[in-house]
This record gives structure tokens, sequence and C-alpha cells, in this order.
């Protein structure tokens, strides 16, 4: 009996620079040469109804920079990938529904560290992730590399 | 999906951005400002604050048609410097900040005086409270801590309550007496005071600022705007009113809570208590509002490269301009600090503000005379109100600057100045003026054309691939040659797009080769115009946004129909069907067709058609579509096809209901062309579709929904033919828009 895939389709949002690449790093050895639908996506939060912390075509160029680490990390292992920009007002909320969206088999990100206070103040997206999801998901290690360039 | 972020990265309708435009009006002004402005000019002071609503009104006006002409964070920094080039961009971008810093200085120090109700303290005590508050809100910007639209509303609404429960209860304690003299300082003493209390106004500008996140902008931005001026303007001249009427002058003018000793009058310990918590929320909420615009200012900056983009690094992990925050955080503490009186800070941010905005009437005419390509505003300045709204508004602002006190003239002059030294010694050497300059618009024409928005029917097509032109053009043809009766014709477009980090000019330069292929492309369409024996025009562009140029283009061109290739698949990243092609679809007024072509090679014909005919808004135009592409061809045949689901309760049949549609559809687009009607009745709608259109070379349907492209690709019927039908797919979407989607009917029909 074929087994249910887990990494055929895997949806994977990145946060920031640091994370775009930690998370490329992280996932390319199970996916590297492999059929597998990688779904990159960036969620740019909204408040809803108060002014933002920041322009959202401000938080829309940095996601476009974001998929440029993303698109080089790849390039060189041969993972194909699509980059999406999410909008939402629950960062979580917004990958669980893309996930959903583009029917993928888990979700993989690998955790950002952070003070509980920090946590507190922002919002545990990686809790939340882990509590909410309806489908898997993957939590890599962050492997972290000596020649970060930045 | 896609659509739906598209949705929520406009998240404002009408109610948020008017809430926000309140949150940040309502401040500290009408609660710490009556004592100052009764100080000065007595009673009439509510005419002061009257004079300012007026005047704030028209820059509204302005800001208006600016804003939805131009819906870019920055607000009027950004309209200006487009308008006016950098000099006076730099002018004004420095005095926004500026103005925001000495604002939020100024609220905060109204925030610790409001303290003293509690706790009696001396200024020092009230500078202190006020820096605590203002590393406060630095610290929740920098950290980006959640706030939320509810609470922003529970806010407002408190706020507004509150004033109101103030106003009605005052009135009716207002004693006659007490408001006379009327005006003891004389009128030259009211419009100096109008200068001051402007700053209680300068909030409405963060709905322009926002302008690219609200919905529908063209109706909520304008509405907004002007409800956001009109309603605090009622609340304080009304404030005025039963502050002057209650207390003398004297009490009033030694009150550093004037609202709250005035409420003591007539409601007692509670009313003051309840205006003390307004009072304070008021000041923080519009603090917090200011230092956010602030750092959208300086991100507009960064953008034009008139400021350093240094300062608007977006932190890595907490997602905000943190950089910008703590520089202007920084001077508001120093601001709080500094022994300039509360009275002056205020005066300094409504003289930035109104050389901000006597600047942005300029710029209204500036772009009317100058009508840029891209510029066409949704909202316009009614015919009979221009231009007498920007010009009264310039005078109007130009006078209360005249009045203002000689201190406050310096220091603002002073907040000017640093805008020119900052323009002559660093951003004139870095400004690189954006826009659609790298347009080269190649008006060959063909054949007969009308330049400018003429009478004929304009098929707008925009092209990328030199493969599959030729058959987007005979379809966009055949569309056109249905009109001949006007003069009908093309308008291909391509598109260069560029990245946003790169000026569109440097990489003009540096991309010879994609510029040397956009001439090739645009030949050939030339020729396979000639060819169809249809006029055509063609337009190069360069641009960072594909989608915006086209959009232009449409709009520009006042276009009937745009027809655009449609790969039918999900390769591009960011959107479902290519950012291209979303804001195009989504957002033109006029009729859109996409088309998928079913191969890359060549297509002879047109062949026989095949339109599906369902209950949708999009029915009639899908016939059209249909029948246009037969007419061009002779031998060509029209099927217009209808799919049941079998439903035994109904009176008629399957076959009859399908039949009544398809007729009543027909008569609807009074349809002058031969054609068989088809019904199919089948359990899955999908499964009976694709097999009934198989035998067509040609299958026309309606999008699903306005606005919602890309939704269509998870799942619905489009999609599926797109993707998996033969022959090709020609997507129908028209012009006017219907609250209820074809998907939205599907999925009623699909539950049934």
């Amino acid at each position: 009996m074929a087994h249910k895939p887990l990494l055929d389709c895997v949806f994977v949002p990145i946060a920031s620079a640091e994370d775009a690449r930690a998370t490329a790093r992280a996932v390319t050895p199970y996916l590297r040469d492999r059929d597998a639908t990688v779904v990159v996506g960036h969620v740019i939060e909204k408040a809803g109804g108060a002014p933002d912390k920041a322009s959202v075509e401000q938080r829309e160029r940095l996601a476009e920079d974001l998929f440029d680490v993303v698109d080089d990390e790849f390039a060189s292992e041969n993972v194909s990938h699509e980059c999406h920009v999410l909008y939402g007002t629950d960062v979580a909320e917004t990958i669980i529904d893309a996930a959903d969206d583009f029917d993928a088999d888990a979700i993989v990100f690998t955790p950002r560290g952070g003070s509980r206070w920090l946590r507190l103040l922002t919002g545990d997206v990686s809790l939340s992730l882990v509590t909410q999801s309806d489908r898997p998901v993957v939590v890599l290690p962050d492997v972290e590399e000596a020649d970060t360039d930045g | 999906m896609a659509d739906q972020q598209q949705e929520l990265a406009r998240d404002l309708g009408f109610l948020e951005a008017y809430t926000i435009g309140l949150g940040t009006m309502i401040g500290a002004g009408i609660f710490v400002l009556p004592s100052i402005a009764a100080d000065a000019a007595g009673p009439a002071s509510m005419i002061s604050f009257l004079i300012g609503g007026v005047v704030s009104l028209l820059a509204a006006l302005s800001l208006s048609e600016l804003a939805t002409g131009m819906p870019k964070a920055g607000g009027s920094y950004y309209y200006v410097n487009r308008a006016l080039g950098g000099f006076f961009g730099s002018i004004v971008g420095w005095g926004m900040w500026g103005g925001l810093m000495f604002a939020s200085a100024f609220y905060m120090l109204g925030f610790g005086q409001y303290l003293t109700y509690f706790v009696p303290m001396g200024a020092t005590g009230v500078a202190i409270a006020a820096l605590v508050m203002a590393v406060l809100l630095v610290a929740v910007n920098y950290y980006g801590v959640k706030e939320t639209g509810a609470l922003q509303n529970v806010i407002v609404i408190a706020l507004v309550g509150l004033i109101i429960v103030f106003i009605a209860f005052g009135v009716l304690n207002v004693d006659m007496s007490t408001l006379r003299p009327f005006n003891p300082e004389g009128w030259g003493a009211v419009a100096a005071t109008a200068g001051t209390v402007y700053v209680s106004f300068i909030g409405f500008e963060v709905i322009a600022t926002s302008a690219e996140e609200i919905k529908n902008p063209s109706r909520n931005l304008p509405l907004s705007m002007i409800a956001a001026v009109v309603t605090p303007t009622l609340l304080y001249v009304l404030v005025m009113f039963v502050s002057t009427g209650s207390l003398s002058i004297d009490l009033l003018a030694e009150s550093s809570i004037p609202v709250a000793d005035v409420a003591e009058e007539f409601l007692g310990s509670v009313g003051a208590l309840a205006m003390v918590v307004g009072a304070v929320l008021a000041t923080v909420s519009s603090a917090n509002a200011s230092i956010l615009s602030a750092a959208r200012v300086n991100f507009a900056m960064g953008r034009d490269n008139i400021l350093t983009n240094w300062l608007n690094e977006v932190h890595n992990r907490f997602r905000t301009p943190y950089r910008a925050i703590l520089a202007t955080g920084v001077i508001i503490l120093v601001l709080i600090a500094s022994p300039v009186p509360i009275g002056t800070l205020a005066e300094v941010a409504s003289f930035s503000y109104l050389v901000t905005y006597s600047l942005v009437h300029v710029s209204v005419m500036v772009m009317r005379r100058a009508d840029p390509e891209d510029y066409d505003p949704a909202f316009q300045i009614p015919d009979v109100l221009y231009p007498v709204v920007p010009a009264v508004g310039f005078v109007a602002s130009l006078a209360i600057l005249a009045q203002m006190n000689t201190v406050v003239t310096l220091v603002g002059i002073t907040i000017v100045g640093v805008g020119v030294v900052w323009y002559l010694g660093y951003a004139r050497n870095q400004n690189i003026k954006e826009g659609l300059v790298g347009e080269a618009i190649a008006p060959e024409p063909t054949r007969a054309t009308t330049n400018g928005g003429g009478e004929g029917y304009r098929v707008v097509v925009p092209l990328a691939n030199p493969k599959t032109e030729r058959d987007l053009l005979r379809f966009a043809a055949a569309s056109a040659h249905a009109h001949e009766d006007g003069d009908a014709e093309l308008v291909a477009v391509n598109v260069i797009e560029v990245p946003r980090q790169t000026s569109l000019e440097q990489d003009v330069a540096f991309e010879e080769e994609r510029v040397s292929r956009q001439q090739e492309l645009l030949d050939q369409a030339r020729d396979i115009a000639a060819e169809l024996d249809v006029g055509l025009r063609t337009r190069a562009i360069v641009s960072h946004d594909a989608g915006d140029a086209i959009l232009d283009v449409v709009e520009d061109e006042d276009a009937d129909h745009v027809v655009l290739g449609w790969r039918g698949s999900r390769t591009t990243r960011e959107h479902v069907l290519g950012s291209t092609l979303d804001p195009v679809v989504d957002r033109s007024f006029c009729e859109a067709s996409l088309i998928n072509l079913a191969s890359e090679t060549e297509l002879d014909r047109i062949g026989d058609v095949v339109a599906l005919v369902g209950e949708g808004p999009n029915a009639p135009v899908t016939v059209k579509r249909a029948a246009e592409f037969v007419a061009i061809e002779d031998d060509a045949t029209l099927t217009l096809l209808n799919i049941q689901t079998p439903d035994d309760d109904a009176d008629a049949s399957a076959e009859e209901r399908g039949h009544d549609l398809v007729e009543r559809v027909a008569a609807d687009v009074s349809l002058d062309v031969d054609y068989d009607t088809e019904v199919v009745v089948g359990d899955d709608v999908e499964a009976t579709a694709l097999e009934a259109v198989d035998a067509y070379d040609t299958v026309c349907v309606g999008a699903t929904r306005e606005g919602a492209v890309s939704q269509t690709l998870f799942g619905s019927l489009p999609e599926t033919l797109g993707e998996r039908a033969s022959g090709t797919v020609v997507m129908a979407q028209g012009a006017s828009r219907s609250p209820q989607s074809i998907r939205e009917a599907f999925i009623k029909r699909l539950s049934r």
C-alpha cells in the first residue's frame, strides 16, 4: 500500500531574511532532486482596522527580498518552488489557511528563537502553528552554517 | 485565495478609514487647546476651530484627488514630490516629519497635564509622565505589539461618545452672559488662533497615507476624509461653545485640564473623571498614529531616494521600521524635555502642516495641467469647485500662516530650511525621479486611428509571448471587427518589468536586449494587425509592475475590452494567475477576456465555438464574445450550451429549463447570428461540462466572479476548463459587476 505522502507538497512559511536562509537550508536535504512541490509564503500581518506598523508596500518589498534569498538558496540545490505573498490579521491562521489552499501535505518551518517576553508581546507563531494546524507540521532544526553572510 | 489576499491587503472600508481618521483627529487638540484658544481669542475661538475645519475640508478634497490618483504610502509628501519635484518634496517630507514629531510631543505633554487630575504635579512631573508614555509608545511600535482594529474602534467610539455627552449636557448649562464679550481680541486673534488649533486637524492626513489599503478608494477615500474632517469640526466648535459658555475666560485660560474642569461644572466629579480618561485615550492614540505616520513618510522619502533607505530597514523579527520609529521617538523625547511651551509645540506642528497643505493645493493644479499618462484619479474635485477649492485652500493656508507669531514662524521656517538644505546638500545628488518615464510610445498607426480617448471601440491586448501573439490578436481583432461602425482599433502593449530597487531609466539603459526584443514583438504585432485588417497602435512601457502599467493603459485609452493571454497553470510565483493578470482583471472596469490557448502552435482558425450559458452575471458577455469570434470566420458554428443538474421536483424538465435560459440570454444580447442550443444534464457539472465541450475548438465561459479570477483556480469550472479542456478556452468578464458571482451561484446550485 502506498504511503500517504508527507513531503510531496509542502508549505514553507518564512518570516525574515535570516529565517528564509535558515529554512531554505534546513529543508533542502529533504526536498533536493525530488518531484516535490514547495510553496514558500510570507505573511504580511494586517491590523484589520488599526493602522499597520509599517506600510504594506514597504513590507511587500521586504517579501520580495526574502523570496530572492529563497530563490538563491534553492537555485543551487535544484529545489523547484514557488513564492507567494499572503496577507492576514493572524499570521498562524493565514499560514494554515494557505497550506489548505495549496493542498499541502505539511507545513514545514524552522523555529525562531526569542525570549518568552518577546513571544508574549509579538505572538508566538510557532506555538500557534503546532497547536492549531489541521495538517502535519514538520519543525526542522535550524542548521547553523558558518558561512552565513549576514 | 490570491483574491482573498488582495482584499486583505486592502482591508479598510469606509468605516475603518473613518475611525482611523477620527482616532488621530480627536486627539489632544480638543482636550488641551480650549484653554490656550480661549485665552487668545475668547469665545470667538470657536470660530477659529471652524476656520480650521473649513481649511482642512479644502485640503481633504485636494488630497482625495491626489490620493486616488497616486495611492501610494507617504501621503502629501508623495504627491508634492511627484507633482513639484524633489525640492518641494524635501520641504514637505521634512515638514511632515517635523510636524508629526512636534504634534506627538504636544500630545504627550497634554497627556501628562491630564494626569495631574490624579497626581498633583508641576511642570517637571508633567514632562516626566510625558516622557515615560512616549518611551512606552515607541516601544510598542518598535516591538510591533499587536494592536487590533477592534481596540481602535472601542477607543474612537468611547471618545466620540464622551464628547457627545459632554456637549449634550454642557449646552443646557451654557450661560449666555459668560459668552460675552464674544470677540474680545478682534478677528486677527481669531485667525491667529486658527493657526494654533490647526494641529487638531492634521489627523485626517493619516487616511491619505493609508490610501493603498483602502477598499474602493474612489468612493471611500474622499468620503472618509470629508467625514473625518466634518465630524470633529462640529464637535470642536460645540466643545468650545460649551467651554467658553460654562467657565469664564480667566478660569478656562488657567486650567491645564480644561475639558475636565468644564465637565466638573455640570457633570460633577464623575464627568470630570470621564473626560480625563477620554483625554488620556485621545492623546495616546493620536501620538501612536503620528509615530506610525512619520515612519511612512520616512519610507516614502527613502523610496524616492530623498532619505537614506538605511532608516527604513524593517526589523528582522518584529517587521517594524524600527530605525525610523527610534529616530522619530528620540526627537519627540528631546522636544518634550525641551523648555518649549506646549502651545508652541502645537503651533509649530500646525505651521508645518499648513505649509504642506498649501503645496498640496498647488500640486492638484499642477497634476491637472500636466495630466501625466499614469495619473487618472478615481475621485476628482467636482467641476463647479475647481479650481476654487485648491485656489482658496492655498490662499487660506497662507493667510493663517501669516497670522502666526514670530517664534513659531521662525521655528517653522527653520524646518522648511532643513528641507531646503537637505535637498541641496544631499537629495539633489540622489534623487532619481520615479514614474512611468521609460514609456516610449510608438504611435505608428497602421490604419485610421484617433489619438487619445476618442469614441472608437478600443481593445487593449497586452503581449508578452511571440508564439501566442498572433492568436491573441486574432481574438482581439474579432472583438474589434464586431464594432466596426465606430473606429475600432487594437492597442498592443508590452511591458518590460524591472525590479523596484532599480530606477526605471537605469534599468532601461542596461537592458538594451530586452528593449529590442520588445520592439520586435510590437513590430510583429503591427504586421499581424495589417494581415487581419484591423487598426493597431503599440505602446512600449517600462514599469516596476506590469499589472499596474497595463491597468494604466486600459484607463488611459479608455478601453472597452482587454484581452489577456493566460497560461492556465500555476507556474508564476506570488499570484496564481501571475502577478500581472490578477490586478488587471480584478481592477479594470472594462470587459476582460482571458484566453488560454490550447497550445503554442498557431491556430488556423477560431473554429467551432461553444459558449457555456449559465445564470451568472457574465453569461451575456460570454455569448457576445462567442458571437464575435464566429462572425469573422465563414465556416464557424456557434453553440450555446447549458448544463443542468437533474431536479425531479421542478415543474419543467431539465431540458426545458436549459432551453429557456439559453433563449433568455440570447435575447438579452440580441444575438443576430445563427446558433444551436445544447442542453446537457448531469450530476457532476464539471465533468459534464468537460465532456460536452470536447468537440469544440473554442470554449467561452464566464469568469466566476468579479475580481476573483484567481479564486477560480481553486476548483471552479472555468479553471478546470482552462487546465483540462483540449480546445482554446476564453474566460469572459463583463464590464458591469454583479454582487453574486457565478462561483457563488455554482456553490449554491451544487449544495442543493
